[in-house]
């Protein structure tokens, strides 16, 4: 056996081991969309993939039972406040707590680290009764506080924290030369400086935020301010029992958007993690 | 030189300590009020009995954590079970992680696809995946137990057998999430310089010994922050528990922090389950001393 | 038109009636009402009725939010506890005590007796144990609804078996019997199953609802006063029964599978007559019995759901009235259609037997009669907190070498120390 006929087995073992291992996270798209094009009876009937008649019913029918358009836009206007809101903040702070020299910084920054792990569940309870006085009960107020102040937007300031620190001071250094003020320098120098690891950290906490599921549960009450993911679990017929089709159409829906963007978008996004240096 | 003419009041030093405090500030006081008030409050109503169908609560000290601890079974049960979740899926996690990296970080044709697939579920709602599988796994009618009878295998009722069902959450959280950390291991390789690999290749390295002489040891800063990411994330799961098993059967699949919802929201025993905060807050705090004392002996 | 309204949107319309006044009208009011219907049928009933109020009422809009029977009492609790509580809902009769000795329930008493022509004594006294004290009322049970047998007639008569209700006349519709049946008519080539439990539900949120019926036809109970019986041999015999069915015969939709009677997948299901608006479009005939005679005779038994108000709404005197029109002689008539009234007056008269267009006369005194006979489920103080301690035992049930009456132990020594 010669060098070549060793590398074309090595690489037919490697295709054939990726594509083993792909099953399981293709099948469920796949699955998805046939259920999602299915009637309600035969989402289960047949175990075949195609469906034996083809539902387009099955979209329209998901904006009539619940409004699902609305829902998908508070998800997304939610996750689009959320990731700005946290990019200013964050930067801001990761990059005074890098840069700035300032009595208790350190202090500052060993107590964030510590809450870095903090799930939301151990402070759920107090939030609560906190948002119920606050009068933010059944709105989307607290979807969006909780995640810019809670661990990810602690997490958010760290890893700016960590981009700042490896940038190279001259520049900065130049533009205080040059008579522009802290936060000038922050703002005109250093955030452009800093665009993978905005676009890392934005995916983050986009992606956080666009899965939230604890939150919504417990903060939101009305149908039309639910998020995608409470939507998505709330296809129950009469008797809270599921609407599979329905259920599976609006699953589709909810995912299709998302990937097209993310195959289109791919190569960025691994390029910046990458030059993120997001690791510690 | 302006900066100092603007402002003769103040030295350089002190200006400086003003901008930095101006530049936490937002994320401070938002941290306060949002996670430091609660988190105080969280060990005072762990103290209390409190009902919150009624609204009345009444100090009762320890009791909540002596029921807890010394009472009441499922508190261990659940504990068991959140280690034996974190116990499962880290190393799945991070080995499944690391092994799609390492096959996907040169860019041979085909990987660029294989990225996009391996990575679709993490953009994927958490919700949609787990009510995708909750159907592919169901006994009979189940994808997954159909695709098993093909090799004349009868697949268990995945869901609802305590042993599986622990097994496929864990399972599909992995397929969940292993895509994030795939792509912050390739990140990584990638920043490994190409001469180390070809300088040991020279002086007869094998693939094997390449690996664990060389990449291995540069990829330890990644795989400590993966490995914090993974554990930490393993102890809140949430969403796949509710809406896949509801914690069940028998319990088997009820983790700390389903349990602290179900027991705060459902069963109304607020003052207990903020007494479980605390102990997820402890299990977490122990976690992040252990990971920092781990990083300070690296250096 | 589609199937599917949007849930939880049915707004009554009372904006025309105030238009020409519109300066001098006081600002409309919503009242908000939590259901677990999501029923077109039903929500479209519940809004007629919320139209007549507008009669005395014109400024004053219903809202009728579905929550999922599961998360029911959950998500309610969620919203008073967050100072967003609803007006008025339903509220089943296992959360009644609870909700009671909670003080989350308005005392309508009041109210109730000065309106005019409601007659409040036409009420049957069994029937509000569970929603009054001596001087307080706390709800108003809307749906006194006996636990039934659905069947597929096609089925059974594709089979060439006697149906139930034909074993009703003879004296033979026994659990014994239904398990036989069951048995007989599961296909499994064609996806049929012999019996589908509650809803489907009967392995989770349903689970008692599954058991009690068949623990009572055995002559044992869930618990009396703070002693449980569930760990009785009578009680174990009725849950052998079951379990054989799901494990031994494989006849009854098992936990993680679905079958569907609705949709023509099992061949027998045990529910309530407010299903019958699920059979609307069924492609298949269909009959109903009632519950099987057990060892220990006739065990009917009955779910009660009442319209309550709620102690910290906003609207409190509004919800009040809403809730004396909503089951006032003329309502309650109105929704016998499809949930069994407590009025006596209504239960009596022969348009009883004649509301429900879809079900024959003869088969609607199966209700009337369950109603007579039947037994309230169990439900008590703590039954949020008993249910989480009954959950996981329950769910030791559910497998194949299961050990019934060692389960049936262990279930009742958790429960025990909180009855």
């Amino acid at each position: 056996m010669n060098y070549r006929t060793q590398q074309k087995i090595t690489r037919i073992c490697w295709i054939v081991g990726l594509c083993a291992l792909a099953i399981p996270f293709v099948f469920p798209f796949l699955w998805m969309l046939s259920g999602a094009l299915k009637g309600q009876t035969d989402v289960f009937a047949s175990s075949s993939l195609v469906p034996a008649k083809i539902h387009w019913s099955n979209f329209s029918e998901v904006f009539a039972y619940q409004p699902f358009a609305r829902q998908y836009f508070n998800s997304l206007y939610i996750a689009i406040v959320v990731t700005i809101a946290t990019l200013f903040i964050s930067s801001m702070a990761g990059y005074a707590l890098a840069r700035l020299r300032f009595g208790g910084s350190a202090f500052i920054l060993l107590v964030l680290v510590s809450a870095l792990m903090m799930p939301e569940e151990v402070t759920i309870i107090p939030n609560f009764f906190l948002m119920k006085e606050l009068g933010l009960m059944n709105s989307h107020m607290p979807l969006i506080l909780l995640p810019l102040f809670g661990s990810q937007g602690v997490m958010a300031t760290f890893l700016m924290r960590q981009y700042f620190l490896a940038l190279p001071k001259e520049l900065e250094e130049a533009g205080r030369m040059d008579g522009l003020s802290r936060f000038g320098v922050y703002f005109k120098i250093a955030l452009p400086l800093s665009k993978p690891a905005l676009s890392a950290v934005g995916i983050i906490t986009f992606l956080f935020s666009w899965n939230l599921f604890l939150e919504p549960l417990v903060f939101v009450n009305d149908i039309e301010l639910f998020t995608l993911p409470l939507a998505l679990a709330n296809f129950t017929d009469t008797y809270g029992l599921p609407l599979w089709h329905l259920q599976l159409a609006a699953t589709a829906l909810a995912v299709i958007p998302m990937l097209i963007v993310y195959v289109l978008a791919q190569r960025q996004i691994v390029e910046s993690f990458a030059m993120s240096g997001v690791k510690g | 030189m302006s900066a100092v003419r603007k402002g003769p009041s103040l030295s350089l030093k002190t200006r400086e300590a003003i901008t930095g405090w101006l530049f936490v500030s937002p994320i401070l006081t938002g941290f306060l009020i949002f996670f430091v008030g609660p988190l105080i409050a969280v060990f005072y109503y762990s103290t209390t009995e409190w009902n919150l169908l009624s609204q009345q609560s009444r100090f009762v000290g320890m009791a909540n954590y002596v029921d807890a601890l010394t009472r009441n079974e499922t508190f261990w049960d659940v504990l068991v079970n959140s280690l034996v979740f974190a116990a499962g899926l880290v190393p799945l996690n991070m080995a499944m992680a690391l092994g799609l990296a390492l096959a996907l970080s040169k860019s041979r044709p085909g990987a660029v696809f294989f990225r996009t697939v391996f990575f679709a579920p993490v953009i994927t709602s958490a919700v949609a995946w787990a009510i995708i599988w909750t159907f592919l796994l169901q006994h009979e009618s189940g994808a997954v137990n159909q695709g098993l009878s093909i090799f004349g295998i009868d697949g268990p009722n995945w869901l609802h057998e305590p042993d599986w069902a622990m097994v496929s959450v864990i399972f599909t959280r992995v397929l969940k999430t292993v895509g994030l950390n795939m792509i912050l291991y390739i990140a990584a390789l990638q920043s490994i310089p190409r001469d180390y690999e070809e300088a040991a290749r020279l002086e007869g390295a094998n693939g094997w010994e390449i690996f664990r002489r060389i990449t291995w040891p540069l990829l330890a800063p990644t795989t400590l922050v993966i490995m914090v990411i993974t554990v930490v994330g393993s102890l809140k799961v949430f969403d796949h528990i509710y809406l896949m098993t509801g914690g069940g059967p028998q319990n088997g699949t009820m983790v700390l922090a389903f349990y602290i919802y179900e027991q705060g929201f459902k069963f109304f025993n607020t003052g207990y389950a903020a007494a479980l905060a605390v102990v997820l807050f402890a299990l977490i705090l122990m976690l992040t001393i252990v990971q920092m004392l781990l990083k300070a002996s690296r250096k | 038109m589609s199937d599917f309204v949007i849930k939880r949107l049915i707004y009554s319309a009372a904006i025309s009636a105030s238009l020409g006044f519109a300066a001098n009208t006081a600002i409309a009011e919503e009242l908000r009402f939590t259901v677990w219907t999501g029923s077109e049928a039903h929500l479209q009933m519940l809004g007629e009725i919320a139209d007549s109020f507008t009669a005395t009422h014109p400024d004053v809009t219903v809202r009728f939010d579905t929550i999922p029977f599961g998360d029911y009492v959950q998500k309610i609790t969620l919203q008073m506890a967050g100072g967003n509580p609803p007006d008025l809902g339903w509220l089943l009769e296992n959360s009644a005590p609870a909700f009671v000795e909670a003080g989350a329930l308005a005392d309508v008493a009041e109210t109730l007796k000065s309106t005019d022509g409601y007659d409040y004594a036409d009420f049957s006294q069994p029937a509000m144990g569970l929603w009054e004290t001596s001087d307080a009322t706390y709800g108003i049970p809307f749906s006194t609804s006996p636990f039934l047998i659905y069947f597929n007639k096609s089925l059974y008569d594709a089979a060439d078996l006697e149906t139930p209700d034909q074993r009703v006349k003879d004296g033979t519709w026994t659990w014994e019997q239904l398990r036989a049946d069951a048995k007989d008519l599961r296909d499994a080539s064609s996806g049929i199953w012999g019996f589908e439990t509650f809803d489907g539900q009967g392995y989770g949120s349903r689970v008692w609802h599954t058991l009690v019926p068949i623990i009572r036809a055995y002559g044992g109970s869930a618990w009396e006063g703070d002693s449980c019986k569930l760990d009785s041999s009578l009680a174990a015999q009725a849950v052998q029964l079951f379990h054989d069915m799901v494990y031994a015969d494989g006849s009854t939709v098992p936990p993680g599978e679905q079958g569907d009677f609705f949709s023509g997948n099992a061949a027998l299901t045990m529910t309530q007559i407010s299903r019958v608006s699920k059979l609307s479009e069924a492609t298949f005939e269909w009959g109903l019995a009632p519950l099987p005679f057990g060892p220990a005779g006739d065990a009917s038994t009955v779910g009660q759901a009442a319209v309550v108000a709620f102690a910290q709404g906003k609207h409190k005197e509004l919800a009040a009235e809403f809730l004396a029109h909503m089951t006032n002689k003329e309502n309650v008539a109105k929704m016998a259609a499809f949930f069994p009234p407590a009025r006596k007056s209504v239960l009596e008269a022969n348009s009883f037997l004649t509301s429900n267009a879809a079900v024959a006369p003869e088969q609607m005194t199966f209700v009337a009669q369950g109603i007579e006979n039947g037994s309230v489920l169990p439900s008590h103080q703590r039954f949020p907190q008993i249910e989480a301690e009954a959950r996981p035992n329950f769910d030791a049930l559910w497998s194949k070498d299961a050990d019934v009456p060692a389960t049936l132990k262990k279930l009742c020594s958790s429960i025990s120390p909180l009855l």
